[in-house]
């Protein structure tokens, strides 16, 4: 009997000790991997800020992708990969990723970048706000987020300010790289300002009457800030309700009174309404890109010149 | 009952009232104070006005027909012709502390208050390692790890309901879990819960008053979820999932179920308005020791679900389960139950849904088929909801 035991106990050990090699060997494998600083970001701006501040220290990786609707981004796994191994988390906040984030933070099983652990930051704790409610928040106006207007990443100074936090992120996490951080972010920094600076001049060259734009979703609240654009109105009806035929039809007697030629949306919106209101105005229909081509290595500040490029050029066209 | 309803209406007070503490008027671009005077960010990664606790109320009522009888097997499920509540669940989320979070989802009916999961769950363990503690769903298939308002359709598939319960497949108990440290995602989990309840662990002790007088006396439950990107726009997810217990029978009878589930979904991402095509398959195969036999039966669905617009979905959904001529739990349930399902669903906003579902049952102990349709309407209020993939 005894024997019998000891033989099927040998015959299984073979077996399981190759298991418990090979587990006690993947342990070690992500260190092995590579000695960088692994740095998630939530959206490709953030991410393109990071490995532009980062350079050779850091390997970022970015959770949407860049046309993705960052309200809904599936919560797929393979980002709960992503997330356990990150030694630093960048989020943009004010519930914009509050549909899919959660639960992906909550399988992560990575102290360093739960919210309030020194590897995590949360961008909109950095900016100056716009929307914010004044009272409780009322659903009845739509998907409001109660902390203000997440959509900042499309204004140069919000992005400045971001690009001085991640520094000081990766300071934190990597105090040996601090000094290539505050010059890498400074640098950005300032080339985000300069961009900055410049569309807004060229936007204050323009004529009143083309300052005005319409929007799809209230997502251009920053770029209005930044540019001095004024918001005659948005095509949905309020945040993430689709437009209604009543409600096309104010956006359009608005759009002739006052004269708006430019509609902004971005890609991930559905274009036919826009396309109808744009055809029957004779206004020029911009698309946005939904974030910086972080797979193309696009950078932040190049991102930002873009949007601004694209829509002074629609201002400024006949 | 009324003294849990007073203290959730309290908790959601606070919760109202801890919103109201900007100045500004709704609506209106307003410049904020500088982030000195910013409130603290929300523990799940959004900075928010005063909250610290996501809580959240989701509604389920419906209005349903069928041309018999109906044979639903879920708890929630619209059971009956006329009006039905099928729940209300209130779910609360918060971080304890950087070690644990906590997690409670109660499901409130006309006649009581069901606590679906209330547990514990470690957030920083070191080399990927996690641990759940309390009132859960254990992970045992696809279906069973989701909340009803997760799912595409109305009611609850027939091979929860018959294997693991009308609830689903949940217990008090400790669950380790284990995220490999691979190329691709992979985790194992492992399981100890009650192996008591009528309508949570039915293939099992089931209901009435049982003692544990060892470790065979508990529910295991073990797991291997695997996920597959293919790009951005692909996505697979596979799992392997087994249950042994004790069952009623006594004589240190044991019951084993084995299930797999396969997740398919496609969703484009170059195509304005949030389209997506999701496959699920999932079976379960049971084997039950009884004094003198041994009970097998197995069972599955199949389901199709095409978001085709920003607000319109389209699902159906065939199962099938297997009868046995002698059943002890279930007498009527003696030879195979196929049933088809097709749903219609308009989402109003991302916090309301109308779906319209239509249904053959076709049990084939009985003389004719069960057709049905039912009417639902869903409401979320509160934090925003996160589903898991």
């Amino acid at each position: 009997m005894r024997t019998r035991w000891i033989v099927r106990m040998t015959s299984a050990a073979g077996p399981m000790a190759l298991v418990c090699g090979l587990m006690a060997g993947t342990l070690f494998l992500p260190v092995l991997a590579t000695a960088k600083v692994r740095v998630v970001a939530t959206l490709p701006t953030l991410g393109s800020v990071a490995r532009e501040i980062g350079g050779e220290r850091v390997d970022v990786e970015v959770l949407a992708a860049p046309g993705e609707d960052p309200h809904f981004v599936d919560a797929r796994p393979n980002l709960i990969l992503s997330l356990n191994r990150a030694d630093a988390l960048v989020v943009n906040g004010l519930e914009l990723e509050a549909g899919w984030l959660p639960p992906l933070l909550q399988s992560a099983r990575n102290g360093k970048v739960q919210a309030g652990a020194p590897g995590f930051l949360d961008a909109s704790s950095v900016v100056s706000r716009l929307d914010v409610p004044g009272g409780p928040v009322d659903r009845a106006q739509g998907d409001i987020h109660p902390g203000g207007n997440p959509h900042f990443l499309y204004e140069a100074t919000s992005v400045a300010r971001v690009a001085a936090a991640v520094a000081d992120l990766l300071s934190r996490v990597d105090p040996a790289g601090a000094p290539i951080y505050a010059t890498r972010g400074a640098a950005l920094v300032a080339r985000l300002d300069a961009v900055g600076r410049d569309a807004a001049a060229r936007v204050a060259a323009l004529p009143a009457p083309r300052r005005q734009v319409v929007a799809y979703h209230k997502s251009v609240a920053y770029l209005v800030r930044w540019l001095g654009l004024a918001e005659v109105a948005t095509i949905e009806p309020r945040p993430g309700i689709p437009p209604d035929p009543g409600h096309v039809a104010k956006v359009l007697s608005t759009m002739k009174a006052t004269g708006a030629n430019v509609i902004l949306q971005e890609v991930y919106y559905p274009r036919s309404t826009s396309e109808t209101l744009a055809r029957l105005t004779g206004a020029r229909l911009v698309v946005l890109p939904g974030g910086a081509e972080f797979d193309k290595g696009e950078s932040a500040s190049d991102h930002v010149k873009e949007i601004a490029d694209l829509v002074i050029r629609a201002l400024g066209s006949e | 009952m009324k003294r849990f309803v007073g203290l959730a209406l309290a908790t959601l007070a606070l919760a109202a009232g801890g919103t109201a503490t900007a100045q500004a008027i709704p609506g209106n671009p307003v410049e904020t104070v500088p982030m000195t005077a910013a409130p603290p960010p929300l523990a799940t990664g959004g900075a928010s006005v005063g909250v610290s606790l996501d809580l959240a109320f989701i509604l389920d009522v419906a209005g349903a027909w069928y041309s018999d009888t109906p044979m639903e097997v879920g708890g929630h499920d619209p059971a009956k012709t006329g009006f039905n509540f099928q729940a209300l669940e209130m779910s609360v989320q918060s971080n304890v502390d950087p070690y644990f979070r906590f997690v409670a989802n109660l499901a409130l009916a006309l006649d009581g208050l069901e606590i679906e999961e209330a547990f514990g769950q470690t957030t920083s363990l070191p080399w990927g390692f996690q641990i759940r503690a309390g009132q859960m769903l254990t992970r045992m298939g696809r279906m069973n790890t989701m909340h009803p308002h997760a799912w595409s359709f109305v009611d609850q598939s027939l091979m929860i309901g018959k294997f693991l319960g009308a609830d689903g497949s949940r217990g008090l108990g400790f669950e380790l879990s284990w995220l490999a440290p691979l190329p691709w995602f992979v985790e194992f989990v492992a399981s100890a819960t009650d192996a008591a309840g009528d309508a949570t662990a039915r293939s099992f002790l089931g209901g009435g008053e049982w003692n544990v007088h060892g470790f065979q006396d508990f529910l295991y439950t073990v797991g291997l979820k695997q996920f597959f990107p293919f790009g951005r726009e692909w996505s697979l997810a596979w799992g392997l999932s087994g249950q042994v217990g004790p069952n009623a029978t006594g004589h240190g009878n044991l019951t084993s179920i084995y299930a797999t589930d396969l997740y398919l979904r496609y969703k484009p991402l170059g195509s304005p308005g949030r389209t997506s095509l999701s496959l699920t398959v999932e079976g379960m195969y049971r084997v039950r020791q009884v004094p003198q036999d041994s009970l097998r039966d197995w069972g599955g669905y199949a389901s199709l679900v095409w978001q085709f617009a920003r607000r319109w979905e389209l699902g159906g959904r065939y199962e099938y389960v297997s009868g046995l001529p002698d059943d002890p739990l279930d007498p009527q349930w003696t030879t195979g139950r196929h049933r088809g399902a097709l749903e219609a669903s308009f989402y109003p906003s991302h916090f309301s849904r109308l779906r319209l579902q239509g249904s053959c049952d076709v049990p084939r102990w009985q003389a004719a088929p069960i057709w049905g349709a039912v009417l639902n309407l869903e409401l979320a209020v509160g934090a925003h909801g996160a589903h898991v993939f």
